[in-house]
């Protein structure tokens, strides 16, 4: 763990965030009760930031979060006493002193295995996905009940239960809260975790940006969660390239909507407005994360992939954000990419992303029959990115009777408001294009 | 995602049920709203005063313009609406099922817009 600031010059916000899990941590490891000792967690939180703007912060913000935390676990637990079973009672008992935070020379890597026990257990495979997401931006992230509840636009009572439900669900499986022990399942694992990172990064909103103590970006979080994480795994080629796939995404985000806040598509972007320093430091990740890959594979059989599907998604990032424009953009590359992606991790968006990827490298008439390989399945056939795809090849095509169509229907089937504006606008386009 | 649901009613339903009838109802409307509330799904549950209390508001002047109504061509009209946030259609679904009177009459279920482009 890096050397943490002086606490005088650190937002109190900050570094309440960043102590929340260590906090929920260290009670785990002694209490176990993971919905309990989170509960105690949240309200030290909050009577922090209530009293340090008040009355400064402590010299060991830490040591007074976890005793603040204890006491309050001590109190609950003596309120249930006649419940309790014998074990609990030995851990009430334990003393407070060997809550404090430990001496300057203990060993880091006792944290390091708390706060990752901690992030595996959120990502328990009981919970649904929702519960995942809202249980670490909860636990590991530290953000606030009513935080996560505008993030989301639901009501502050409403998130309230649904990690209520999942600590509750989390207590009555049989699953123990800890790293799994064989491999495979820790595999399993990681790969449940970086896909609810993966899922909280999407979930940011693109146009508003409002005070973030009232409604945080999300996507500004997934990257701190996603850092966070490979401090704690610095040897893993797919944690590496969440966080590149993360930075190369969020580095177009100044380009990605219109000063009206219209959705701005890739070939349209104003790639200037990209964050090159974002962009740097992706393709460095993504280019060590592929070596490591590489390495990995020098030990396994012949046939087993050891490049991941974030590594692959990190790469053809990369190959976008690398290239000056549409037109000069490595298409073949990314046509590979997708190629391997596709045998890797098929999933329907990607799938359609290969099209257009065809269609760049062989010409709209290929990309169409690649797509009419993907509507014979039913699953995805009505799916309204389909349609838009089918509408973009056919105006590639010049077949603009038939693509405004084609972006008229995808525009009915949208379910988010920018794609809906931006399919419509597009079939307002194609339709002008027939006319013309 | 978010859904809302629309239940029906008309006049003549409502007067069809019986007077001892109607508190098991509720009770049972009672028990899918603690139920669904319980589960973090449910954020509203809503039932409409009937339609002769409803209005129409127009913008005249700068002031509201009120008139009463609206006046249905059917007998049917909203009677309750309740909003929804859960992982998909297909759980939207199996929670409109598990409305009291899902046996009886269609439960309408409309998916609502959301502002992130990213989300499938």
């Amino acid at each position: 763990m890096p050397e943490p600031r002086m606490t005088a010059d650190r937002d109190p916000g900050d570094l309440l965030r960043e102590l929340a899990p260590q906090v929920l941590g260290a009670l785990l490891r002694r209490f176990g009760h993971f919905d309990l000792c989170e509960d105690a967690t949240q309200e030290a939180l909050l009577a922090a930031a209530l009293q340090w703007p008040r009355d400064g912060t402590p010299d060991n913000p830490r040591g007074w979060l976890i005793t603040v935390a204890a006491r309050r676990l001590m109190d609950a637990a003596r309120s249930e006493q006649s419940r309790r079973r014998r074990e609990d009672q030995v851990a009430v008992a334990t003393p407070q002193s060997e809550l404090l935070s430990p001496a300057a020379d203990a060993d880091p890597g006792q944290d390091q295995d708390d706060s990752l026990t901690l992030l595996f257990g959120c990502c328990h495979p009981a919970l649904s996905a929702s519960s995942q997401i809202a249980l670490t931006l909860r636990a590991v992230g530290g953000l606030t009940t009513a935080q996560i509840a505008a993030a989301f636009l639901v009501p502050e009572a409403t998130m309230a239960q649904r990690i209520s439900r999942a600590k509750q669900a989390i207590k009555a499986s049989d699953v123990p809260l800890s790293v799994p022990a064989s491999e495979a399942e820790r595999g399993d694992r990681l790969r449940a975790v970086l896909h609810v990172l993966y899922l909280i990064f999407n979930e940011g909103y693109a146009a508003t940006h409002g005070d973030q103590l009232t409604r945080p970006d999300l996507s500004g979080e997934a990257i701190r969660l996603a850092r966070w994480l490979r401090q704690l795994l610095p040897d893993d080629p797919e944690v590496a390239a969440l966080l590149a796939l993360m930075l190369l995404t969020e580095a177009r985000r100044p380009a990605r909507t219109s000063p009206g806040g219209e959705l701005v598509p890739l070939a349209e972007q104003d790639r200037g407005r990209w964050d090159q320093a974002l962009i740097t430091e992706g393709v460095a990740l993504v280019t060590g994360a592929l070596a490591a890959g590489g390495k990995a594979a020098g030990g396994k059989a012949a046939g087993e992939n050891a490049v991941g599907p974030y590594q692959l998604q990190a790469a053809i990032a990369a190959v976008h954000d690398e290239a000056k424009d549409v037109d000069t953009t490595d298409w073949p590359q990314i046509l590979a990419l997708y190629d391997l992606l596709d045998r890797v991790a098929p999933n329907p968006v990607s799938s359609l992303s290969r099209v257009v990827a065809v269609a760049r490298v062989h010409g709209p008439a290929a990309g169409l029959d690649a797509l009419a390989e993907l509507e014979s399945d039913r699953r995805v056939a009505g799916y309204h990115r389909l349609l838009a795809t089918r509408a973009h090849l056919l105006g590639l095509a010049g077949q603009h009777g038939p693509a405004a169509s084609a972006y008229r229907e995808a525009a009915r089937r949208a379910t988010s408001v920018p794609e809906r504006r931006y399919l419509s606008r597009m079939a307002a386009q194609q339709a002008a294009e027939a006319a013309g | 995602m978010k859904y809302l649901m629309l239940i029906y009613g008309n006049q003549e339903k409502w007067d069809s049920l019986l007077g001892e009838e109607w508190p098991q109802e509720i009770a049972k409307q009672d028990a899918f709203n603690r139920k669904y509330a319980g589960t973090g799904e449910l954020i509203g549950a809503y039932g409409l005063a009937d339609a002769v209390n409803a209005r129409l508001v127009r913008r005249q002047d700068g002031a509201p313009a009120v008139t009463d109504g609206p006046y249905l061509e059917t007998k049917e009209y909203i009677a309750s609406f309740y909003l929804v946030d859960c992982e998909n259609a297909e759980r939207a679904e199996q929670i409109a099922a598990d409305m009291p009177w899902a046996d009886q009459e269609p439960v309408e279920v409309w998916p609502i817009m959301h502002e992130s482009p990213t989300n499938p």
